[in-house]
């Protein structure tokens, strides 16, 4: 009951309580002999010259702290609080407090960070917000304590590497996290020996406990809103200084084929673009290892129109379907990775040279079947359907294992490799978490004794 | 992290979806004539009290898998040799449907391949991922019920209305359906019934078994049970269906699909069931390495310890598997069948021993 109350009424101690494991929390006391006011601000959020200049150096200069009290409550903008909840939620969005006696006043210092903020340039989206994490942990704070304005999201923070000494803050919601996971991971964080660390890439690898993996456990993502999204599902966020990348965990497989736009389309629309992603998905890494299964090892599955199309297609190919497949795919992947080195001006050369020449060429030349163009074509763009970089890019290796299996034993090479990985996907764990399992009967569960349906 | 009753459902849907391989079809259409129809209703009801008396049983026991449960109870001179037949059992399960595979994809898809090449390549994956943890496991096979289950019953759904299965044959032999049940028949088609005895493990997973509509499950059963065994007739007739080894497998390539890439329904078929008798295969090994894991002494919690043994447990699985394909179709069968029958001896054995350990575990408190 008495905790009840003292919440209720606005008090310097009440709000210490209430922003305890604020990393980002500057609490001081400004003293002159006649007497002290205390301060406090989130820095992340605030402007630290309009602090200095508008707060902190009038105090010294008037030397009065009754004056001085009035001076900021009368200052266009302040307010006067006496409720606990609205003192927080006035810290939080940009005030600083300022406590003389028993009365706290509220400055507003708020800074915004639009000019600096980049617009995103890999996870771009149609609608929606556009803002990119910057390489400035302090601008990365703002933009993300802008959209979760809440005082159960707690900051810590600590410095990475020995030489690199990185800053980086771990960002997670008190009240919805999974304290296991933050354990883990704060063990983990404390064990790390480096020397540098210099990109969110690079930390993940880091705090993953198994080396040979091809999946991505947690996500680096450059969207604050994609972090915000994630806090509120109760995960834990790491941002550092200096690399415009968050970390996101525990990620579960899902979680990768999940774009910031799917939530301001229609449902129906939103569902469509994710099944898109999951036959985009099922076709690259499918489709050249059943080309090899088609035309090397049991061409009497398809149609008989389809089979006598593609073998006369490769009617002039001079080495097996393996060979050529995995000749196709090595050329396109160069040619993805090489338009991402190239400066700008040279870019449309590597289109024009990898689209046309290649292409073209190659058949008339007759060393790449018609139909294999088509294909590699296919399953060079559907692997980048996956809206999160590090997916696409596990994806776009894990094809290679079907090809592989595929050149082996055809058909039922294709099949042993999808339960293989199927079972490796399942057996896999984020932070504790089941990486992969059909995940939608266990929502339809509790959505159907949500509505009071199912008994 | 423990598993949700739900998966108990999958452990049986998986076993009854892959008797449709090989042996209970064929045991079923064998005796067609002599009583396999009125073997299926007895089948339906002894499997359900099984099933119902087994999870009675192990749900008094949350948590614990067989290895546990006997250690508790019974003297180890009488729980070792038990379990060490148990775990041979549940080897040759696992390796009679690969070698069945093996079979049937040198038969029916890649006639070019060699038969050893196939089977390495089975092994590898079963070997692989039966090392995983159960759970895992449970996840990976709803994941595999997820793929395959629409394939499936698209398959059946197709075979079922298409203008060339006769009913006629289905009805002449439904002429038949008052012989008296045969025992053969009977071991057979109760197999449809024995995913449940997989809990023999993954009872350690499961904690506190909450099961309701039993009926649901009887009901499947007898409905796949009838697809089983009347498909196949409607489709090669009364007589023309004994002259097949993989009766189901050819009745799939009697199927043709108007519009799709694929034509012959057969390769559906195929991709549907190989992808779960993999990951049954994989489902049992694992019981049965787990079993003979539990005789071993204990490592003291020692990862790499466990990794050595689970190696060259698997590595005996393999050999022997490897060995086994020596054996021509005759005599797998024979193997097959003879093992069906000893399955079923050994589900009412296990019953009746794990009744036996509750009741002694009950005096002892008392």
């Amino acid at each position: 009951m008495s905790g009840q109350e003292h919440k209720q009424e606005a008090s310097l101690n009440g709000i210490r309580g209430q922003l305890s494991g604020f990393g980002d929390l500057e609490d001081k006391s400004l003293t002159v002999p006649a007497g002290q006011v205390s301060l406090l601000y989130i820095k992340s959020v605030t402007d630290g010259q309009a602090i200095s200049r508008n707060i902190i150096a009038p105090f010294y200069e008037m030397g009065n702290p009754a004056g001085y009290y009035s001076y900021i409550a009368d200052y266009p903008g302040s307010e006067v609080v006496t409720e606990g909840p609205r003192a927080v939620e006035l810290l939080l969005s940009g005030y600083a407090c300022i406590g003389w006696q028993d009365k706290l006043c509220f400055f507003d210092v708020l800074r915004a960070e639009a000019s600096s903020v980049k617009e995103t340039v890999t996870e771009s989206i149609s609608q929606g917000p556009s803002d990119a994490l910057g390489e400035n942990l302090a601008v990365n704070l703002n933009l993300i304590r802008r959209r979760y304005q809440s005082a159960a999201l707690k900051m810590e923070f600590t410095v990475i590497g020995n030489m690199s000494k990185t800053k980086a803050a771990i960002l997670y919601d008190e009240d919805r996290v999974n304290p296991e996971v933050l354990a883990e991971l704060k063990e983990k964080l404390d064990s790390l020996k480096l020397d540098i660390l210099q990109a969110a890439g690079e930390l993940e690898k880091y705090i993953s406990s198994d080396k040979l993996r091809i999946f991505p456990k947690t996500i680096v993502t450059e969207r604050p809103d994609r972090v915000v999204f994630n806090l509120a599902e109760g995960k834990v966020a790491i941002l550092l200084d200096t690399t415009g990348y968050a970390i996101v965990l525990p990620s579960i497989f899902n979680d990768f084929f999940i774009a910031m736009d799917d939530k301001i389309q229609l449902p129906f629309v939103g569902r469509f673009l994710k099944l898109l992603r999951i036959l985009g998905v099922a076709m690259t890494l499918w489709l050249p290892a059943l080309y090899i299964a088609f035309t090397s090892y049991n061409p009497e599955i398809v149609r008989v129109q389809i089979a006598l199309l593609i073998g006369g297609s490769r009617a002039t190919v001079p080495y097996p379907s393996f060979v050529e497949v995995i000749l196709m795919m090595i050329m396109m992947e160069f040619l993805t990775e090489a338009s991402l080195r190239l400066p700008r001006a040279i870019g449309p050369t590597a289109t024009t040279v990898g689209g046309l020449i290649l292409g073209q060429a190659a058949t008339a030349a007759g060393l790449i079947g018609n139909i294999m163009i088509i294909l590699v074509s296919v399953v060079a763009i559907s692997n980048f359907l996956v809206p999160l970089n590090m997916m696409s890019f596990s994806i776009r290796v894990l094809k290679y294992f079907f090809v592989i299996a595929a050149a082996f034993l055809g058909l039922i090479g294709v099949v042993i490799c999808l339960v293989g990985f199927t079972l490796y996907l399942c057996s896999q764990r984020s932070f504790g978490q089941p990486y992969f399992k059909l995940f939608f009967l266990d929502t339809i569960g509790t959505s159907l004794k949500k509505k009071g349906g199912g008994q | 992290m423990m598993a949700k009753s739900r998966y108990f459902y999958c452990l049986f849907l998986m076993n009854s979806l892959i008797n449709i391989i090989n042996f209970t079809p064929r045991e079923l259409l064998d005796t067609r004539f002599d009583g396999a129809q009125s073997s299926i209703l007895v089948a339906v009801v002894t499997g359900t009290l099984f099933i119902y008396l087994f999870t009675k049983v192990i749900n008094k026991f949350p948590g614990k898998g067989l290895p546990e449960i006997f250690a508790s109870a019974l003297p180890r001179l009488l729980a070792s040799p038990l379990i060490l037949i148990y775990a041979v059992l549940w080897y040759f399960a696992g390796a009679l449907i690969l070698l069945s595979f093996v079979d049937i994809t040198l038969r029916f898809v890649s006639p070019d391949t060699h038969p050893t090449a196939v089977l390495l390549g089975f092994l590898a994956v079963v070997c692989l991922c039966s090392r995983i943890d159960p759970l895992s496991l449970l996840y990976g096979l709803e994941v595999t019920l997820g793929i395959t289950l629409p394939l499936i019953l698209y398959t059946t759904v197709k075979a079922v209305v298409n203008p060339n299965f006769s009913w006629d044959a289905v009805l002449q032999m439904m002429t038949y359906s008052l012989h008296p049940p045969d025992m053969n028949s009977i071991a057979a088609a109760t197999f449809t019934f024995s995913g449940y005895i997989n809990m023999a493990i993954f009872n350690r997973v499961f904690h506190g078994l909450k099961l309701k509509h039993v009926w649901i499950l009887s009901l499947e059963g007898l409905l796949v049970l009838l697809v089983t065994f009347y498909v196949p007739i409607g489709y090669h007739g009364t007589v023309g269906v004994e002259r097949h080894v993989y009766t189901w497998f050819t009745t799939a390539d009697s199927i043709r699909i108007e519009a799709f890439l694929v034509e012959r329904m057969l390769y559906i078929f195929y991709f549907a069931y190989s992808t779960l008798a993999l990951v049954s295969a994989i489902i049992q090994w694992h019981v049965g390495k787990e079993l003979f894991l539990s005789q071993l002494p204990s490592t003291g919690g020692k990862p790499k310890a466990k990794l050595r043994r689970e190696v060259v447990i698997l590595g005996i699985f393999a050999g022997g598997t490897l060995f086994l394909m020596r054996m021509d179709q005759y005599n797998l069968n024979m193997l097959g069948v003879f093992l069906l029958h000893v399955r079923w001896y050994g589900e009412l054995l296990l019953i009746l021993l794990l009744f036996w350990c509750y009741w002694i575990i009950r005096r002892r408190r008392a």
